[in-house]
């Protein structure tokens, strides 16, 4: 029967994974996908995701409310500000004439 | 330090460092703008393992600046410099 | 650990601020020069300076990164009409 303590940190380290899995998927996505669109898929939702991830397992580590809410504030803003300026650079890329990716278009 | 907060941060920087590739291939200048909004995220979440690592809480404030940028240079790139050739 | 880190940021530092200074087209070198102060804030973070880190991200990258931007969209809108040089029937109009 493992103690607290020791069940605590196994999940603080299962967040961290998991946060990192998440970045490397974001950073395969921006660098593999064909596209300006799905690569804004891949950068603003899965390392948001990871930063999310990564948050969590440090508020479990520090084990404080205060710090736990100031992490939690700045991934609420993080997450704002890249759904905004997702929309800006998808807008931006449309009206100057990027053709979105098909794979009809490639055959 | 807690090597595995270090071994955390040597990752993300890893992960980070695949967005130069973007940044070189481009094709448009969306594409490196979205490298640099990459570079934003991972580095608030460096920011804030850092600040873990070594114990100064101070350096959270840092990470809020961070995710300020990354809105920043968008609206900037966006407003005033997008161009489909570059 | 944190020796691979440094040595991973270091590396990175060197090789983005050589790309930024290389580079013949002006958006993608501005670019690199706001990924090059993001390292480079994270850099100060390593060394236990958080002050000089905000300085570095809001000023170094966020508002001169801003500003670059700017001059590199006023430089490609003042550029496009010099290639076509003026015609004499609009030079009489």
């Amino acid at each position: 029967m493992p103690s607290l303590e020791l069940t605590v940190r196994a999940l603080e380290y299962a967040f961290y994974a998991a946060g990192a899995f998440f970045f490397l998927a974001g950073s395969v996505g921006l660098v593999r996908f064909p596209d300006v669109y799905t690569r804004l898929h891949a950068l603003t939702k899965s390392d948001n995701l990871g930063l999310g991830l990564v948050c969590v397992g440090l508020a479990v580590r520090s084990g404080s409310a205060i710090i736990a809410l100031k992490l939690l504030v700045i991934w609420l803003l993080v997450l704002v500000a890249g759904a905004t300026a997702c929309y800006l650079v998808a807008e931006a890329a449309r009206s100057a004439g990027v053709k979105p990716w098909t794979r009809e278009a490639q055959r | 330090m807690d090597p595995v907060l270090t071994a955390l941060a040597a990752f993300i920087m890893l992960t980070a460092l695949l967005g130069i590739w973007r940044i070189e291939r481009g094709p448009t200048g969306a594409d490196r703008m979205l490298a640099a909004m990459l570079f934003g995220t991972t580095g608030v979440a460096l920011a804030l393992v850092l600040a873990e690592a070594v114990g100064r809480g101070g350096l959270r404030d840092a990470a809020l600046v961070f995710a300020l940028l990354g809105a920043l240079t968008a609206v900037a790139f966006v407003k005033r410099a997008w161009g489909a050739g570059d | 650990m944190s020796v691979v880190f440094d040595i991973l940021l270091l590396g990175a530092l060197v090789w983005i601020a050589v790309g930024a200074l290389s580079e013949m087209r002006l958006f993608k070198s501005v670019v690199m020069f706001v990924v090059f102060g993001l390292f480079l804030a994270i850099a100060w973070v390593r060394l236990d300076a958080p002050d000089v880190a905000l300085a570095e991200a809001a000023i170094g990258a966020g508002v001169t990164g801003a500003l670059m931007l700017d001059a590199v969209g006023h430089l490609r809108a003042r550029s496009t009409p010099y290639p076509t040089p003026p015609r004499d029937e609009d030079a009489d109009a």
